[in-house]
């Protein structure tokens, strides 16, 4: 199993609803409060919109974010 | 010099009295008269070189967060209503069952006096504990006290009926000897759903423990913290301090409490109360104030904690407590302090100035606080393989510890505003809450203010 910082949709096809092309999972940077996370997300390879999917959202994220808050 | 006012109880027939903190040389006393029975005062807060002082740490302003149902109403008033009452303004953080009074020590010193062959409650009167708590608090943290829970063969499923309500964190409060004899008993906490252990920790050495608790219990305590590790189970250790007894410890108990790994999560002390069983004169008790402990913690810790790390909380009374987080380095060590174990004023520069606590933020913060950080830890199997994963297994709370303490009243110490102010509420039998103090606060006679009293209310 590759270990790439990868997270992908909580299911479904997903389309760009600007492009109308189908999301990739691309490299991209979040970024909070000084600090840069490198992970792989569905992502438009035209525009460039990412999707955040909602498990990440509520999940991880949420937690690194209450982190990053309370420092 | 008068320095504050409240209202206290008349320690020999519980009714309240005007009281008032004043300060003499370097202490500050809680004075009270009752017009039966005279004066009364015990040392409150100690002022020092280093130790904040009682105006700075008490400074600020409440936003009330009255209860959302209250079960009583207002009759007598305050500390006489509870339930919770109207009046009350602190939501709760921690409720307390208590699941049985039979105990396997018998200890000297029980603020529950527990002990005793009574029945256990039923399964059912449990579940309406619980479903009262629910509805009056929440999804708050539960501790499940007693007695010592563990005597009780249905403690699994007692656990079980608490998470199967939604309660944010499930904490069984127990002396840890089951814990330690049985093999396999703490897994089978942990796989009920169990999700800390309030474990009872007074000393590094046995004398102290045969002081306190009438027997050696060294052995079984760390065999109980090692089968909590194994087991997944997150501990806190909690020392009951008092002065001439193990308070020569403070420093050692830091230091063991680091050294037994990340589920050790913090370490909690409570400066010893005169309710329920103590074996010396309530005006004779062996009182440390929470300032002392502060500067014990940096004495005896060759400056590992400061005192100025140590914060006020948000949650409950001022008075009632301090806190700090530290950082755990790799080798066990602490890292520099990142904060109070919830939102805080400290005693640091941003304390300079009056600030403005809201009380149910306060609440919902230390609820979210306790849960995350007094539970199992997880860092162990989580994956790694992404940034965020990395991030939170660095800084997350599988990486701090807790250094806390909590001042209980007694009915020489008893301040009403504070008691007004408190998020530890006992579940009594008939489903009302009352804050821990008051359920176990008994005069000097020994006469209880609401233990085992009808729903009426507390005596007067």
């Amino acid at each position: 199993m590759a270990l790439d910082p990868n997270f992908t949709t909580d299911g479904g096809d997903w389309i760009c609803a600007k492009c109308h092309v189908p999301l990739e999972q691309i490299k991209v940077q979040a970024l909070y409060m000084h600090s840069a996370f490198d992970v792989i997300l569905p992502r438009c390879p035209s525009c460039g919109l990412t999707l955040i999917p909602q498990s990440l959202a509520e999940g991880k994220m949420a937690e690194v974010e209450a982190l990053l808050e309370d420092k | 010099m008068q320095i504050a006012q409240t209202q206290s109880l008349c320690p020999v027939c519980l009714r309240l009295v005007d009281a008032d903190y004043h300060l003499e040389g370097d202490t500050v006393f809680l004075r009270k008269t009752c017009p039966e029975h005279g004066t009364f005062q015990v040392p409150a807060w100690k002022q020092r070189d280093g130790m904040p002082s009682f105006k700075l740490w008490k400074q600020g302003s409440r936003i009330p967060a009255y209860p959302a149902h209250p079960a009583t109403g207002i009759d007598r008033g305050c500390p006489y209503d509870c339930g919770l009452c109207p009046e009350h303004v602190q939501h709760t953080c921690t409720g307390l069952i208590e699941v049985t009074m039979r105990c396997s020590l018998g200890c000297p010193v029980c603020y529950a006096r527990a002990g005793s062959s009574c029945e256990d409650p039923s399964l059912d009167v449990i579940g309406s504990q619980l479903d009262a708590l629910s509805h009056a608090s929440g999804p708050c943290n539960v501790q499940l006290s007693g007695g010592e829970p563990t005597e009780r063969e249905d403690l699994p499923a007692i656990v079980r009926m608490a998470k199967d309500r939604g309660f944010s964190l499930v904490q069984v409060n127990t002396n840890g000897l089951r814990l330690g004899r049985e093999a396999d008993y703490a897994a089978v906490l942990r796989e009920s759903g169990l999700d800390s252990v309030y474990l009872q920790f007074d000393g590094v050495s046995d004398d102290v423990f045969r002081t306190l608790r009438g027997r050696d219990c060294l052995t079984l305590k760390k065999a109980a913290i090692d089968a909590c590790g194994r087991a997944g189970l997150g501990v806190v250790l909690v020392c009951t301090l008092v002065r001439g007894v193990n308070d020569h410890q403070i420093g050692e108990l830091l230091r063991f409490a680091l050294a037994q790994g990340s589920h050790v999560r913090g370490l909690h002390f409570q400066p010893v109360s005169s309710f329920g069983r103590f074996p010396w004169g309530m005006d004779e008790a062996p009182r440390i104030t929470l300032p002392e402990l502060m500067a014990n913690l940096e004495s005896q810790s060759d400056g590992m904690v400061k005192t100025e790390d140590f914060h006020a909380p948000s949650c409950e009374h001022p008075l009632c407590s301090f806190s700090a987080v530290y950082g755990r380095n790799d080798d066990g060590s602490l890292s520099a302090p990142m904060g109070a174990a919830c939102c805080s004023g400290g005693t640091g520069p941003a304390a300079a100035s009056p600030r403005v606590v809201d009380n149910a933020e306060g609440s919902r913060a230390s609820r979210a606080f306790t849960a995350a950080h007094w539970s199992s830890p997880q860092g162990k199997n989580a994956s790694l393989n992404d940034a965020f994963s990395r991030f939170i297994a660095n800084f997350g709370a599988d990486r701090r510890f807790t250094l806390s303490a909590m001042a209980f009243q007694d009915a020489l110490s008893l301040d009403v505003e504070r008691v007004r102010g408190c998020c530890i509420h006992v579940v009594a039998p008939d489903g009302r809450l009352v804050p821990f103090c008051l359920y176990n606060l008994t005069s000097l006679d020994n006469v209880p203010l609401y233990r085992s009293t009808p729903k009426a209310g507390g005596r007067a």
